[in-house]
């Protein structure tokens, strides 16, 4: 029974969205085809700021005349610019991309701009029933933020450790990241036995589920239990001299929970960047190296002058994907250090934003907090990619 | 019968033992922390917190399996977490897959702007969009339910789908819809009779992206969801990890149940998802 009931609820859900779409595109449709037929004024505003007054008014419960009037109105310009900018051009396109983009204006845009009212006013528990029941909210300008520079979104932490954290933290990753994948991909690139086996065992850490790859290997740097302070355990006892030059199990996840988290994050993302240089490696054709073999040129020359410039185009892209992605990665740190009773000596700026809505409930806060970690990233993004389109145009 | 090795044999000799060592050190390193798992839920349960390291536990049970499908309400997880990535992903894919075809085969303006669009969505940090999502769906009041989830899920995955299928119609020759054109069918009868049924592979690909985020998607649950009813697995088995170490062997088992699918659906799409990744830059 309880079955039936949820695969019914989803299945009237779709049947929503599918109507939707059909009410949309229909709407547009109608504006498409007969912008200029003399009747498509009175038409448009006597049917459709009507049929919205009574969607509106059944999901809200009012029919005024203030709201049929903004309908009319809005109705209005939007004919008005079917006739005389759109003129029916390009329907097909513009019909087949409106759901999707009618989707993403929805819930990413439009939740991108009640982000931007949110940082300007005040959100938090104590204003969150008053916001729930009237919709209104204190306006406190640019308070929230000054409170993001200058007091610590967790309990001491402030903006600027978890700065200086979050570059260590995105380096870091990134760079063993590269690394490790570079390491491995040109080892995958000979003609050895077993390739596509030692393939497929090196991205299991990419391919299973990240909850449960974080929480095993949190649960390995546990204590007692975990594997990696039983390996010490035994190496001691095999090779006692360790244990006199200061080798002992560690406390990872109260004395090194940053480390922890990163040693974590680099085992989950060698086997991406493994994957996106081998390819690159493979695509390089033989002949720049037996080329080089006639010239007599050693290992790390044909590394150095053919591998590395072609492969670099590859690469490009996927090092800001995994910078942007590690920069924004809450996952492995709330797991790790969430619970309650959490340490917040991992945190980096965008769990601390989670924590600092979710945990804390400072909201408006977070929202600017948010959009200040947002800039950050775009002016990264954009200033990276600009350099990497110089680099291009070099070549 | 003594045969000699050449000098450059026996460099190639040691070059593939040494390279045959070190993949078999990585690919240990990899996939260890998962034959712990598995190890872990075949433990009897006097002996769930051991400093054993051997693979298959002395008296191995599968006792955790049925324990955690008989006290826990894992099974219930499992079925909310796939009602919820069955739906964003037929929602998203179904929006994704028109768009596409508009991005592929027409030219109209504001399309390089809404590539762009699509592109820059994804520096939105994902923690960003949670806080507002969240306060718009406690206000629809949709917080606990399927409903919200699959609002908050359904266009995470679009940009991405769009992309990629965008890059698979690019691949479909336009004479084969010109000729149905020429036979007097519309654009769109030629997307539905010609484009979609020869796209099959790079819409199950876009189906299985969006199915294997939802499906693993932690952040989000863990705001909308507050009764255990309602979980997704993910919720579960964060709990049963976190709270007592006598719940390790449940942890381990859920984990295994949930691992193997989705280690086979990856590894069997995991080609055509990493072409889709570097397609960009491949043409960039």
């Amino acid at each position: 029974m309880n079955v039936l009931t949820s695969v019914a609820e989803v299945s009237w859900f779709i049947l929503l969205v599918a109507a939707g779409v059909a009410a949309l595109v229909g709407y547009l449709y109608s504006h498409f085809k007969f912008y200029a037929r003399s009747w498509f004024f009175p038409v448009v505003l006597a049917v459709f700021p009507a049929l919205a007054l009574a969607v509106s008014g059944g999901l809200l419960g009012g029919y005024t005349l203030k709201l049929w009037l903004y309908f009319a109105v809005a109705e209005a310009v939007i004919a008005a610019f079917f006739r005389y900018a759109v003129k029916g051009r390009h329907t097909v396109p513009y019909l087949l991309l409106a759901p999707a983009f009618a989707g993403l204006a929805l819930l990413l845009v439009y939740p991108f701009v009640f982000e931007i009212y949110l940082s300007f006013h005040d959100l938090k528990l104590t204003t969150i029933m008053m916001w729930k029941n009237t919709g209104e909210l204190p306006f406190v300008g640019l308070d929230q933020f000054v409170k993001v520079f200058t007091t610590s979104p967790l309990s001491e932490t402030t903006f600027w450790e978890l700065l200086l954290r979050t570059l260590v933290w995105t380096f870091s990753n990134v760079f063993f990241h590269v690394l490790g994948g570079f390491i491995l991909a040109l080892m995958l690139n000979n003609q050895i036995r077993f390739k596509g086996l030692y393939r497929t065992l090196l991205v299991i850490p990419w391919a299973m589920p990240q909850v449960v790859a974080v929480l095993a290997m949190r649960g390995e740097f546990h204590f007692t239990n975990g594997f990696v302070n039983i390996a010490i355990t035994k190496l001691i006892d095999k090779l006692p001299f360790l244990a006199a030059l200061g080798l002992a199990p560690v406390q990872w996840l109260s004395d090194y929970p940053l480390l922890t988290c990163t040693l974590i994050n680099i085992w989950l993302g060698i086997p991406f960047m493994m994957v996106v240089i081998l390819g690159g490696l493979q695509s390089i054709s033989s002949s720049y190296y037996d080329a080089a073999d006639i010239d007599g040129a050693s290992y790390f020359q044909k590394l150095r002058f053919i591998t590395l410039p072609l492969v670099r185009p590859v690469m490009m892209p996927a090092v800001t994907l995994g910078t942007v992605w590690t920069f924004n990665n809450i996952n492995v740190i709330y797991l790790v250090t969430g619970q309650a009773g959490g340490t917040e000596q991992a945190d980096i700026l965008v769990s601390a934003l989670y924590k600092a809505a979710f945990t804390y409930n400072r909201y408006s806060y977070s929202a600017a907090f948010a959009l200040v970690v947002f800039a950050m990233l775009f002016f990264f993004s954009v200033f990276y990619l600009k350099s990497f389109d110089a680099a291009k145009d070099e070549r | 019968m003594k045969t000699k090795m050449t000098a450059a044999a026996k460099r190639r000799l040691v070059k593939s033992v040494l390279l045959h060592a070190g993949l078999l050190l990585f690919a240990a390193g990899c996939v260890y922390p998962l034959l712990r798992i598995l190890s872990v839920s075949l433990r009897p349960g006097d002996k769930l917190v051991s400093t054993d390291l051997s693979l298959i536990p002395a008296g191995a049970t599968l006792l955790s399996y049925s324990k955690l499908l008989g006290d826990t309400m894992f099974l219930r997880w499992l079925w909310n977490s796939l009602l919820i990535t069955l739906a964003t992903s037929f929602i998203g894919v179904s929006l994704a897959s028109t768009a596409a075809y508009a991005f592929s085969r027409f030219r109209f303006p504001g399309k390089k702007a809404g590539m762009i669009l699509l592109l820059s969505s994804q520096m939105i940090p994902a923690g960003m969009l949670i806080l507002p999502l969240f306060l718009m769906i406690m206000k629809l009041k949709l917080m606990n339910t399927y409903l919200g989830m699959i609002i908050a899920y359904s266009v995470s995955s679009l940009p991405f789908s769009i992309w990629i299928l965008k890059g698979y119609y690019d691949t479909i020759p336009r004479s084969l819809e010109e000729a149905a054109l020429v036979d007097g069918t519309s654009q769109v009868g030629a997307f539905w009779r010609i484009i979609l049924p020869l796209s099959t592979p790079a819409l199950s690909i876009a189906f299985l992206f969006n199915f294997t985020t939802a499906w693993n998607e932690y952040l989000v649950a863990r705001v909308v969801l507050f009764s255990s009813k309602q979980y997704t697995w993910t919720l579960g088995l964060f709990e049963l990890q976190g709270q007592y170490i006598t719940q390790w062997g449940m942890f381990a088992a859920g984990s295994m149940l949930v691992t193997i699918p989705v280690l086979c659906v990856f590894l069997y799409s995991s080609k055509w998802l990493i072409s889709g990744l570097t397609l960009g830059s491949v043409k960039g």
